[in-house]
């Protein structure tokens, strides 16, 4: 080198054109700090708006199953802090949420999750306080074929449940049932109640929903049951 | 259009030169990364149910792509050649590490619907395949242009692709009704195929078929 470099910047340049292993490493080592620091302070920054996305989306749903609605995140917080109590039932600690009107309750919500055909499925359920008439589902998180089993978050599925009866007459668990086609084709008028229909093309998804909604009430069967002796 | 052989040095002013224009043009059309390159077909796949989806993917991409070849190219006379493709990596994750966290932060809803596929965009051949084959070898403002119309061709056709599957899939466009309700009650019925991947091979396929015969490209073998 008969010429000195000028500057820091020459003398890197100089040194990567035959670059020693110590070189290599320094500069590995540099990127490495610089997108790790770049990386967590992008997560850092953002993670008190992410974590209110999150908490925002679980409360519209909660919200949706037991048949309330607001439109903007602060609208949802608001509407949630007033009607909806969260409160832990059954010997299990399950988490169930109440909807109260003036005081008393009108819907009881539940999160229900299953297998559907790509993945699992993430959602509530609500009952009225007779615990037996469906007052509401919704589903938050899924990865099931938009258009086929992703219906499952449309309304006009979610419209089928409402008013269903997941108890039977003699006072059995029923729960609800997704069938092939239209229920009023294929079930006989009394039990169409315990029926809705079902998504064409998304006989997988059907099954599952089926299955998780059966386990989610037996689950809560318990306190839906001392809820009705309560009630006599 | 004009003569692409001459090759003025780039100004720096906010005008373009002649090169410039050329890397701005070629990715749209004459060298497309998905319909020439067939490069990152499998996002194309994947986020063109919907033109929202479609839409935010798109811009994901392309401030990736830009974005590592303007800093890429930025460090390319300090990496030592024999880690490039490892630090070109790093750089290319780490902005899709942060592309992520905004979606996540300010349009959570679609970040849902997308979930995996902004992630894999550090797969992307495009975003490599530019960062070694330009980026590496070419001054920053170049390499910044030519991810820019690179990410813009990759856009145009998930949005064409988008669009078709969308309306005869769904019947819509970016979520309003196109196909009016009373075709529904006459017995139309919404085009099953277009909701799943093979619907969006079968577009992606026409649409390089459609390139190539206009453009008039000879057989490989």
């Amino acid at each position: 080198m008969s010429e000195a470099p000028k500057t820091w910047l020459e003398r890197m340049k100089e040194k990567a054109k035959t670059p020693k292993a110590a070189y290599t490493f320094g500069f590995a080592a540099i990127i490495c700090i610089v997108c790790s620091l770049v990386v967590s302070s992008a997560a850092t920054l953002l993670k008190q708006r992410q974590d209110r996305n999150v908490r925002i989306d679980q409360q519209k749903n909660i919200l949706g199953a037991v048949g309330l609605s607001a439109e903007t995140p602060e609208a949802i917080e608001a509407l949630y802090a007033k009607r909806i109590e969260k409160l832990s039932v059954t010997d299990a600690k399950l988490d169930l949420y109440v909807r109260s009107d003036d005081g008393q309750p009108a819907a009881y919500a539940f999160p229900i999750k299953g297998k559907g055909l790509w993945s699992t499925l993430y959602g509530f359920l609500a009952l009225e306080p007779d615990g037996d008439t469906i007052k509401g589902i919704s589903f938050y998180k899924h990865g099931e074929t938009p258009g086929l089993g992703a219906e499952i978050e449309k309304e006009w599925f979610k419209n089928n449940f409402v008013g269903k009866k997941c108890i039977a007459d003699d006072g059995s668990l029923a729960s609800i049932t997704l069938v092939k086609g239209k229920v009023k084709d294929v079930i006989a008028p009394l039990l169409q109640k315990h029926f809705v229909d079902g998504i064409s093309g998304a006989t997988v998804t059907s099954r599952g929903v089926t299955a998780l909604l059966r386990s989610g009430l037996e689950q809560y069967a318990p306190f839906f049951k001392t809820l009705q002796k309560e009630k006599r | 259009m004009a003569t692409e052989t001459a090759v003025p040095a780039s100004g720096g002013g906010i005008g373009l030169t002649t090169r410039e224009k050329k890397i701005l043009k070629d990715p749209l059309w004459d060298n497309n990364p998905i319909t020439f390159q067939i490069l990152g077909v499998c996002s194309a796949l994947a986020v063109t149910v919907q033109m929202q989806t479609a839409v935010v993917m798109s811009m994901a991409l392309t401030t990736v792509v830009a974005g590592s070849g303007l800093i890429i190219s930025s460090l390319r006379e300090y990496i030592p050649s024999k880690i490039r493709i490892i630090v070109q990596l790093t750089v290319i994750a780490s902005l899709v590490i942060v592309v992520d966290q905004v979606l996540k932060a300010y349009l959570f809803n679609i970040s849902k619907q997308l979930s995996v596929f902004v992630g894999l965009i550090i797969t992307n051949c495009i975003v490599m395949g530019r960062a070694e084959g330009f980026a590496m070898s070419n001054p920053p403002r170049e390499a910044f242009l030519d991810g820019l119309a690179n990410g813009v061709g990759y856009s145009l056709i998930l949005l064409a692709v988008a669009t078709v599957r969308e309306i005869l899939g769904n019947g819509s466009w970016f979520g309003i009704r196109i196909v009016p309700e009373f075709l529904y009650a006459h017995g139309y019925v919404n085009n099953g195929l277009m909701v799943l991947a093979p619907g969006a091979f079968i577009i992606v396929g026409l649409l390089i078929w459609a390139q190539r015969t206009i453009m008039g490209v000879e057989k490989h073998d």
